[in-house]
């Protein structure tokens, strides 16, 4: 049972993020917080303080290709690839929304986990900055 | 950008190529692209210099 001020949050990407190139592996930014019970989550980044088992949720909604494209996300722990997103379709209609989730266990002190994000097709893409695109989120499952 | 000089040494690589083994990548911390992963079986990763040849 998760009590007292176990670590969990909320962010979003409000301010667009543009100049994705495309095929590169782009590190996501949420510079909105709509909550953060431990303040554990700072430059896109989720440092947890309390050593256990965290569930992270994670979605990037991408815009820009001109042509048939997918997208896929993943979360970097501490720097390198950890678990994929989905791997999402999409058009010149609509934007490409992958998501993902894991349960990551974190040391407390050292571990963090971030949002990358891929994009086939030329040229370069931009982030959907609303708060139901593009979001990242996490909270303690269970103590180590 | 390091794709497209990429691409323009080796055309024959595909998408699929840049999902398995191969890997760029950006930290969003100003410094840009770079090859974080480069494990191609029968193709040599790139040198600076020759990424900085391509136009």
């Amino acid at each position: 049972m998760v009590s007292g001020n176990m670590p969990a949050f909320s962010a979003y990407q409000a301010t667009q993020q543009t100049g994705i190139s495309a095929t590169t592996w782009t590190k996501i930014t949420f510079d909105t917080k709509v909550f953060d019970t431990n303040s554990n989550f700072s430059s896109s980044r989720f440092t947890p303080t309390v050593a256990g088992y965290y569930q992270v949720n994670g979605s990037i909604q991408l815009t820009g290709a001109n042509a048939a494209y997918y997208v896929a996300g993943a979360f970097y722990k501490n720097g390198s690839s950890y678990a994929q997103f989905t791997l999402a379709n999409g058009n010149t209609n609509y934007y490409c929304q992958s998501t993902g989730s894991s349960v990551i266990y974190f040391n407390g002190t050292t571990d963090y986990v971030e949002v990358y994000a891929f994009g086939t097709a030329l040229g370069s893409w931009s982030a959907y900055n609303t708060q139901t695109g593009t979001y990242f989120n996490a909270c303690l499952l269970r103590a180590a | 950008m390091l794709y497209d000089k990429i691409m323009a040494l080796y055309p024959s690589l595909t998408q699929q190529d840049f999902l398995t083994v191969i890997k760029l990548q950006n930290d969003s911390d100003g410094k840009g692209d770079y090859i974080a992963k480069w494990e191609h079986p029968t193709l040599a990763r790139p040198t600076e210099q020759q990424l900085d040849g391509v136009k």
